[in-house]
């Protein structure tokens, strides 16, 4: 049974201000702004399509980190040209944010386990999803990789697996190796992913040689982010989808994963 | 002007090839899809008409990605013409858009002159369509396209088959990637086209120097929004002069200003295509600044603008 709400909830365009932008590691910054509207009805793996003040033209998505209250969280790294710039503002300036948008994660009730696989930044839509399904009582296995413990980010207390590339924290390698060692403890298992294309072509790999429902969110180039122009797509068993409202959040067995995006 | 004094209405609406638009902003073809996706941010009936993402007789999955990409004030796309095909459009797409109290121009394009008649044929006859923009501009796709739009013998020819197969008003969008848009524009009036529409994207490529590999997966594409802007102004301005059709200008629009401008170049009406990306409610906004610019240059009506450019 899912419980993810359907249909997917309405989206707007709102003026916010920014309550704070700090830097939490290297690189990776978290933004914060109240968002009464989208905080209510955005569900977890939906994003917010922001427009920054300095943004010559285009928006940029980002998955919502979190959600307390009002309140709206977004954990970026810095990546281009539109990350640096947000980057640098500052609590107070403006932010145009359209959304919620696009493909929630469905929490599939009836499962006995839920793994959720993050790979570096991956987290960033992940921390809601573990939010919610902590409060679905459906406790919830975090397996989180990157390459050292610095770039650990600080999240939900939950069960979890650590790996690190260096092995400064947890096991050393790739946490889909830690996830296939776990994974008997676990028979039945939804997975659900976010992270480098190859960690979730591995995850995909897991989820069909065991049988197990994996639910990935990927990333892409966007100029809409409604599905109106087809530019963000992703190529898919069956053809193009567009990641901003086919997706973001897939079906593993539906992707392409010898097609690897350039992002 | 004392406080009391009620601000006289400005008539918005212009007329194109016998269609009547509420307002003079239309969404271009490619940039909003069949409607429905941009139902909630920049709803149909803001717009004086919505032009459809291009059909063609079968379905087409389009270019391998990254298929948009920023660059400098503008964006550079290489879709391919992704689209679900016509029937696909008349039967799950159309109603939609025909709820929402839009007026529909439905856009086309083929690998053959045979193929922009048979859609004209085909979209006729279907109630809710008031008329046609014969797309013979595409940079995307290696069959038709841009390649029926660079020569005059060839748009003229392709604009009469389709004017021979459809009772519909046909609007014909041209390519500034010719060395005389003018010429083209001339060819196709004297082919028969109800209206003109200019420009679509200028040929563009972007490069990834880290990779050393192109950044659209189709290697070039079509470069579109402000910085094209100069470019399409001075295209309109040229074929107004060339013309007697009715022109709809395009390119890089996103303020009431901007419109005006195209306006004043003598364009009828104008297209909102990158900026509804940016911001989903530039066309309610252009329409309202269209408003406030006729009360500002005592213009009793949206249509007095076009052509007014001091000499």
């Amino acid at each position: 049974m899912t419980c993810s709400a359907n249909p997917r909830p309405a989206e707007s365009q709102t003026a916010v201000r920014i309550a704070g932008n700090r830097r939490v590691g290297a690189g990776v910054h978290l933004l914060r702004f109240r968002a009464p509207a989208i905080a209510r009805a955005a569900q977890p793996g939906q994003f917010l399509h922001l427009l920054a003040p300095g943004m010559a033209l285009l928006r940029r998505p980002f998955s919502i980190h979190d959600i307390d209250g009002d309140g709206i969280a977004i954990l970026y790294r810095i990546a281009g040209q539109g990350t640096a710039l947000l980057s640098r503002l500052r609590q107070g300036e403006p932010l145009d944010v359209v959304g919620p948008l696009g493909r929630p994660f469905a929490i599939e009730n009836g499962r006995p386990h839920h793994i959720v696989v993050a790979g570096g930044i991956g987290i960033a839509p992940l921390q809601l999803l573990l939010r919610r399904l902590r409060a679905a009582k459906l406790s919830p296995l975090l397996c989180y990789g990157c390459a050292t413990k610095t770039e650990l980010r600080p999240h939900l207390r939950v069960k979890r697996i650590v790996a690190t590339d260096d092995g400064s924290c947890g096991a050393k390698g790739f946490v889909t190796a830690a996830l296939e060692a776990a994974l008997d403890r676990y028979p039945g298992a939804q997975l659900y992913g976010c992270g480098p294309w190859p960690m979730l072509k591995a995850l995909a790999a897991i989820a069909a040689r065991r049988r197990l429902p994996c639910q990935v969110s990927l990333e892409s180039f966007m100029a809409c982010g409604v599905g109106a122009c087809q530019g963000c797509v992703v190529k898919a068993v069956d053809g193009y989808r567009t990641v901003c409202h086919d997706g973001p959040v897939f079906e593993s067995a539906a992707i392409d994963w010898d097609q690897e995006p350039v992002v | 002007m004392n406080r009391n004094t009620p601000v006289k209405p400005v008539d918005l609406a212009v007329r194109v090839c016998g269609l009547r638009l509420k307002n003079p902003v239309i969404a271009a073809s490619g940039t909003y899809g069949y409607g429905a996706e941009y139902r909630r941010l920049a709803p149909p009936a803001d717009f004086g008409a919505i032009i459809t993402k291009t059909v063609t007789l079968a379905p087409r999955a389009g270019n391998p990605p990254p298929r948009v990409f920023e660059t400098a004030s503008g964006m550079i796309n290489a879709i391919g013409l992704a689209n679900v095909g016509v029937e696909a459009f008349l039967r799950d797409k159309l109603p939609g858009l025909r709820r929402c109290g839009a007026l529909v121009i439905a856009n086309i394009a083929g690998n053959t002159a045979d193929e922009y008649a048979r859609l004209a044929r085909r979209l006729d006859g279907a109630p809710g369509i008031a008329a046609i923009e014969v797309n013979i501009s595409c940079p995307n796709v290696r069959h038709g396209g841009v390649a029926f739009g660079t020569d005059p013998r060839v748009a003229a020819s392709l604009t009469r088959k389709v004017k021979k197969a459809a009772k519909l008003p046909v609007i014909v969008k041209l390519s500034p990637n010719v060395s005389d848009i003018a010429a083209i524009a001339r060819a196709v009036e004297d082919a028969g086209a109800d209206a003109l529409s200019l420009i679509n994207t200028l040929y563009g490529m972007a490069i990834d120097s880290r990779r050393r590999r192109p950044v659209l997966g189709n290697v070039t594409g079509g470069l579109s929004g402000p910085a094209i802007k100069p470019v399409a102004l001075y295209c309109v301005h040229q074929v107004c002069q060339a013309v007697k059709l009715p022109v709809i200008g395009i390119g890089g629009i996103r303020s009431a200003e901007d419109a005006a401008e195209f306006m004043l170049a003598g364009a009828c009406a104008v297209q909102v295509g990158t900026a509804t990306f940016a911001d989903p409610g530039a066309a309610r906004a252009i329409a309202r600044g269209l408003a406030a610019y006729c009360r500002e240059h005592g213009f009793g009506k949206a249509s007095d603008i076009t052509g007014a450019l001091h000499k």
